[in-house]
């Protein structure tokens, strides 16, 4: 039952993220939601990943250990870490953008594009 | 050794290449011609590509070492390194992709002259082009996601490039907050399907698919996420703020960009899920997805009164037809006659659209993004008479217009009927469906002709003249594959599109390929 | 098989057919359009434009149909629809994003069920 306790914090973190950015006005915190759905997704990964007892997954590190963290998760949530940094910080100068634009961070008024 | 074994990797390295050199090229000419030559380069090397796959069958090739067994611990079987698995419609999708980008190029040259900061525009024209293409030919589910969000950032900072006009950062922002969202959705998908076979390679996984609740859910996660991504109604309030504030020569790119998603869609399907699929569930959603996209995007594109919108609308809707006829197809997949009755030419109704449409509906973009280049105005009710002024771009315009509408003999009518007719095999409703929006295809483009192109001269363009040489040859080139495409269509069918189909349908030799690679 | 013949499993199409068949439409439009006279005066009434026996307005703007006035029968009778789809494109983003999300359960749903 507690083994599985990491995938109910991803699924929270996941809930939380989504509610943000489906019922906040705010575009600021519509960036943190889509921040907090890709650490929900990072943390899938890793939790994936993860072997109880397992030690680092480096042949020369580990000395004698039979169990090993698998590694491939790990490299691919570092890939998806350094996307999401991007689209965050593009996200976050768009945000300034349309501040300057709008005069406003409400994304109801940001609506010139419709129909 | 032959150099041509390494096709597969020069083709994402050659745009890569152009994208991280380009900042280097502050100087106008230099850039323009640097440019040209790598994006030529590059679609040169996919239609070798395509050519090899043609004579040889699928190439697989493996980054950093001669095939996968090598360094694995003994006793393992799974293929773990970066593989690119390219079939014949992968190459066909990447040259058909990289013809559309070649021609977005040569016609955004003189575009970049009116502003500053062209070499941030080519680097971010490269990089899309290199996700698009990797998108195309990876044969890894994570490779996948990379070459996507590449893709996807890429674009995000060209529909902003008029960073400007408020809209520009709207459209830029709403395709970016969608987007992201379904790129993470992939990614759960993926890590779904990791945690159940330990392997991320298509192949591997397609070859111990037993379907299951997870293998259920990721490929939900997979389907709506592309549809997204590849623009379906219900999911693509995007398409048409991003197509028409992007610069012209990148609207036209990103028809094929979302093609590539689209593919991707076709890819997850039929390559990794494929004969496992006991339900004929995902074949009548996505055969849904089609008559949503076709009829509702062709209904609101009557109403537009901006030619770019417009022709972003249309796009949604040319997207059913391919997502029908596939559709049709997949349904069919696992009934050997069904397959050979209707199925397989409705799936080549459906390749066959995917090509047609990224070359006419490219062409239209650019003939729209002349129109502004020499006008000044997208607005329908203020343009008028231009067929004086600009007669090159007009012709284009009939040739690809009437390409869209499906017009015979031009190269849409062929595609539209191999889906009519294999789709009627079904349902009735959907060809009945599929020829209203042609119908109203037709409308709408008669509108934009008449009240852009015909009717009085109007004062205010008097001192319009023909665009520049350079953008005639980049629309040119769309023109010649669209000629080409629709008096060969015995050539199409069985050299470009056929092998395409087949490949698709055909997933136990895309299982086969890699297994069998580097021994 | 014929030069440029497509089969389609149910019937057949050739596109060199067509292009026999534009042609020799193209060659009637020519011979009617030779039919007819040549013989008007160039810069007297007899080649002007008839607009209701008023003079020609200069700019053509005045004489044109803009193009939101096209098809307006239709989407007038079509309007219920037009309002329902209108109102669905609200241009807010996170609508957007719940459309994805609802889309996504949908698709769920079907598939696991």
């Amino acid at each position: 039952m507690t083994g599985n306790f990491p995938f109910v914090v991803v699924g929270l973190v996941f809930a939380i993220g989504m509610a943000l950015i489906l019922f906040d006005k705010n575009l600021i915190k519509i960036a943190i939601g889509v921040s907090m759905v890709e650490a929900a997704t990072n943390l899938f990964l890793i939790v994936l990943g993860y072997r109880t007892g397992g030690s680092i997954p480096v042949y020369t590190l580990a000395g004698e250990v039979k169990r090993m963290v698998l590694p491939t998760p790990q490299a691919l949530t570092l890939t998806s870490i350094v996307i999401g940094v991007a689209t965050t910080a593009l996200m976050l100068s768009l945000i300034m953008l349309l501040y300057r634009h709008y005069g406003t961070l409400d994304v109801r008024e940001i609506r010139r594009l419709r129909g | 050794m032959n150099w041509q074994i390494h096709l597969p990797a020069l083709l994402i390295a050659v745009p890569l290449l152009g994208a991280f050199a380009a900042p280097a090229f502050a100087n106008r000419r230099l850039r323009d011609v640097w440019f040209t030559v790598m994006i030529a380069a590059t679609t040169v090397i996919a239609f070798l590509l395509w050519r090899r796959v043609g004579t040889e069958g699928i190439v697989v090739y493996v980054m950093g070492g001669e095939n996968w067994r090598l360094t694995l611990p003994s006793g393992m079987k799974l293929p773990i390194r970066i593989i690119m698995e390219v079939d014949a419609f992968s190459a066909f999708m990447a040259l058909s992709g990289s013809i559309v980008s070649f021609a977005g190029a040569i016609f955004s040259l003189r575009f970049l002259d009116r502003t500053t900061g062209g070499e941030k525009f080519v680097a971010l024209y490269f990089l899309l082009t290199a996700g698009m293409l990797g998108m195309e030919t990876t044969g890894d589910l994570f490779n996948f996601f990379v070459f996507l969000e590449i893709a996807s950032v890429a674009s995000y900072g060209l529909i902003a490039f008029w960073r400007n006009t408020p809209e520009a950062i709207e459209a830029s922002f709403k395709y970016m907050l969608l987007s992201t969202i379904a790129a993470l959705m992939v990614l759960i998908g993926v890590g779904i399907l990791y945690g159940r076979y330990g392997a991320l390679n298509m192949a591997a996984i397609a070859k111990s698919m037993r379907l299951g609740l997870p293998e259920k859910v990721a490929l939900a996660l997979f389907v709506a996420a592309l549809a997204m991504k590849c623009g379906a109604v219900p999911l693509h309030m995007w398409v048409p703020d991003a197509y028409s504030q992007a610069p012209a020569g990148i609207s036209c790119f990103l028809v094929s960009v979302s093609q590539a998603s689209l593919y991707g869609l076709f890819r997850i399907s039929f390559s990794v899920y494929g004969r496992a699929l006991d339900t004929p569930a995902v074949a009548w959603i996505i055969i849904v997805f089609g008559i949503l996209s076709m009829f509702i995007a062709v209904v609101m594109a009557v109403i537009q009164k901006e030619v770019k919108r417009l022709m972003a609308y249309h796009a949604v809707s040319q997207t059913g037809y391919m997502l029908l006829g596939v559709g049709v197809g997949l349904l069919a997949l696992t009934h050997p006659q069904a397959m050979s009755e209707y199925g397989f030419t409705a799936m080549q109704g459906g390749i066959f659209h995917i090509i047609n449409h990224a070359m006419y509906k490219g062409l239209l973009f650019l003939t729209a993004g002349s129109i502004f280049y020499a006008s000044g105005t997208l607005d329908l009710n203020r343009l008028g008479g231009l067929a004086r002024n600009m007669p090159y771009t007009t012709v284009m315009f009939v040739v690809s217009a009437a390409a869209i509408a499906g017009l015979p003999p031009v190269n849409g009518f062929v595609s539209k009927l191999l889906v009519y007719e294999s789709s009627f095999a079904v349902h009735p409703i959907l060809t009945v469906m599929a020829l209203v929006t042609s119908i109203l295809t037709l409308a709408s483009f008669v509108k934009v002709f008449q009240s852009a192109f015909l009717g009085p001269a109007r004062a205010r363009f008097s001192e319009v003249r023909e665009v520049p040489r350079s953008m005639l040859v980049g629309m040119t080139v769309l023109l010649v594959a669209i000629l080409w495409l629709s008096f060969m269509p015995t050539w199409s069918l069985s050299k470009l599109v056929g092998p395409a189909a087949q490949a698709l349908v055909d997933q136990a030799g895309y299982i086969e390929a890699i297994m069998r690679s580097g021994l | 098989m014929m030069l440029g013949t497509v089969q389609s499993g149910f019937g057949y199409w050739n596109v060199y057919a067509w292009i026999v068949f534009f042609a020799l439409a193209a060659v009637l439009v020519f011979y009617f359009r030779s039919a007819g006279r040549s013989d008007y005066k160039v810069g007297t009434y007899q080649d002007e434009i008839f607009y209701g026996g008023n003079p020609v307005p200069k700019d053509g703007d005045e004489i044109a149909v803009p193009a939101s006035s096209a098809y307006w029968g239709f989407t007038e009778a079509l309007s219920p629809f037009y309002k329902l789809l209108l109102s669905l494109h609200t241009g807010i983003a996170s609508d957007y994003v719940g459309y994805l999300v609802v889309t996504t359960a949908l698709i769920s749903a079907l598939i696991v069920l």
